[in-house]
């Protein structure tokens, strides 16, 4: 049932997608990434008892949909990360152009 | 031929400060700059009635993108000595001849001040003996300075240094990258002692004024200006 729901909301996350790179809003790779990303979560679900098996090798005495949680959690160290480097560069080019105005005028 | 020595001081709502400070200062430089870092008060109009030049920054940016703005500006205009002085009138103007005093003598290419080879500052305890060691700590830590004063913003500089030095961090944690930098492109560096008079204002562990200011944030910024860099 677990199982269902996951591929349920997988799929759903994989149409969105494919909207959005027919509607153009996000880049080919930004597209690659995710239908990537949303494909090996779906093969992930599929494939839960492989993992549970997998995951008791290094220790992990849950089930495998724990270890793809810590899996997530870690992604989404990952993404925050990403998004702290893109404000920061983006912060720095905002600096650029208002000293480049501060400049022109004072010039 | 006689050196030319800029004063930049940025600004940020400083109303109640600035025409003190530009008067203090001018006896002792050749020219002053404020940059006014997005102040929405009276800031501006004050200094433009001091008539001395004054750079605006649309938007508030933070003290070191300011430092930064003015360096260009006054490599642009030929300044061969550049002191970077506060607008809260913290600084003792009095103190300008002293802090370039080795560079004006060949001595050294970047002074900074510092407040703990001097008795006289009223440094608050607190800030003394915990959060100070503790910065130090991290400078040397992070960035490997050893100066005595870890959040010097009273300083120096020839032009050679300001023309090789890129501010990239835009707020307080300026302080640490411009001495971590000046100590990667000379070794031509003193510390003289200054007074600090500790107002109302300056900067607490979480907050400060101005863009990327408090001591969290400038430990924040520092560390993560290491990862990414």
């Amino acid at each position: 049932m677990q199982q269902t729901l996951a591929l349920i909301i997988i799929a759903g996350f994989l149409m969105r997608i494919f909207r959005q790179k027919q509607k153009k809003s996000i880049s080919n790779k930004e597209f690659i990434f995710w239908l990537i990303f949303w494909l090996l979560a779906g093969l992930a679900i599929l494939f839960i008892k492989q993992i549970d098996y997998f995951v008791s090798l290094f220790g992990f005495g849950g089930q495998g949909i724990d270890a793809l949680l810590y899996l997530a959690v870690i992604f989404l160290f990952y993404t925050v990360f990403k998004l702290r480097v893109h404000i920061e560069k983006q912060d720095k080019n905002i600096t650029k152009i208002v000293r480049e105005i501060s400049l022109k005028k004072n010039g | 031929m006689a050196k030319k020595i800029f004063c930049i001081i940025p600004a940020y709502n400083e109303e109640n400060n600035i025409a003190a400070v530009i008067e203090s200062v001018k006896s002792f430089i050749d020219e002053i700059i404020i940059v006014d870092d997005g102040s929405f008060d009276n800031t501006v109009r004050i200094a433009q009635k001091k008539s001395t030049a004054v750079i605006k920054h649309l938007i508030n940016r933070g003290q070191g993108a300011a430092l930064m703005t003015g360096n260009i500006y006054a490599l642009e205009n030929e300044a061969d000595v550049i002191v970077h002085f506060d607008a809260d009138g913290q600084f003792r103007a009095k103190d300008i001849p002293k802090i370039i005093k080795p560079i004006l003598s060949g001595e050294a290419e970047a002074v900074f001040g510092s407040r703990f080879l001097s008795k006289k500052s009223n440094i608050p305890a607190f800030k003394r003996f915990i959060i100070m060691p503790l910065a130090r700590a991290v400078n040397y830590i992070i960035l490997g300075i050893k100066l005595s004063d870890p959040q010097a913003g009273f300083r120096a500089i020839n032009s050679r240094i300001a023309a090789e030095l890129n501010i990239t961090n835009d707020g307080a944690a300026h302080c640490s990258e411009i001495m971590h930098k000046v100590s990667e492109i000379t070794d031509k560096i003193r510390e003289v002692p200054i007074v600090v008079n500790y107002n109302n204002f300056g900067q607490g562990i979480f907050s400060g004024r101005g863009r990327g200011s408090g001591g969290l944030r400038v430990l924040k910024d520092l560390i993560f200006q290491k990862i990414i860099s």
